[in-house]
């Protein structure tokens, strides 16, 4: 019995370092796709040199008190203090979605005029 | 303390949301460029959480949300998906602003 436990606890997919390195992958696929071509940019890089300072102390903050908790067999359990590693890939989607989308709808606007 | 959560995404958004309205960024003057690029990938990271809490991916401390709750999901967990970007798109302004002055 206990072994099957541990069989099955093994077997667990990582789901969560699966989804956030689709979401990573995902995020960067929209810059292509749009041709905003972000990635490119020195701009996007020193931003997200900035952002990772930023989301550090928040992240660290929600997952060191901790606010938001994780399920073990869903990630790596590999944390840059108390932060989970997928938290980045999950924070880098969100993130560069939202500035290749607005870089997008900034180029439609600056075309219509 | 159960505002907690809450007061973290106040402080995030405080000095974003005051600089916004510098005349050198002119960031609010384009609050309908920031609605579609907060509002399109909202749906989405929503929905991620939602089956992300599910599944139990991840949790919230009862210790430290108001309780009010929007599905599965505190509602600061979905005020996140807001805040957080908008504070990003400042900084993304930010950077090029100070790219741009740059000699």
């Amino acid at each position: 019995m206990g072994k099957r436990e541990l069989v099955s606890a093994e077997e667990t997919v990582k789901e969560y370092t699966i989804l956030a390195a689709c979401g990573a992958l995902l995020s960067v696929g929209l810059d292509l796709i749009l041709k905003t071509q972000l990635i490119r940019t020195k701009a996007f890089w020193i931003f997200w040199a900035v952002m990772a300072v930023l989301t550090t102390i928040i992240n660290g903050y929600l997952t060191g008190r901790p606010i938001v908790m994780y399920g073990e067999e869903f990630f790596l359990n590999i944390r840059f203090i108390t932060i989970p590693l997928e938290d980045y890939l999950f924070g880098f989607s969100l993130l560069t979605s939202n500035i290749v989308l607005w870089e997008y709808f900034k180029k439609r606007e600056k075309s219509s005029d | 303390m159960k505002i907690e959560y809450f007061l973290v995404l106040a402080i995030a958004i405080a000095g974003p949301l005051f600089f916004s309205f510098s005349p050198e960024l002119r960031f609010y003057q384009s609050p309908r460029r920031l609605l579609l690029a907060i509002g399109f990938p909202f749906p989405v990271f929503i929905l991620w959480d939602v089956i992300a809490t599910a599944r139990g991916h991840w949790s919230f401390n009862p210790e430290y949300v108001t309780g009010l709750m929007l599905y599965n999901l505190p509602l600061e967990e979905v005020l996140f998906f807001i805040v957080v970007p908008f504070a990003a798109l400042f900084t993304w302004e930010s950077v090029n602003w100070f790219l741009r002055r740059k000699p």
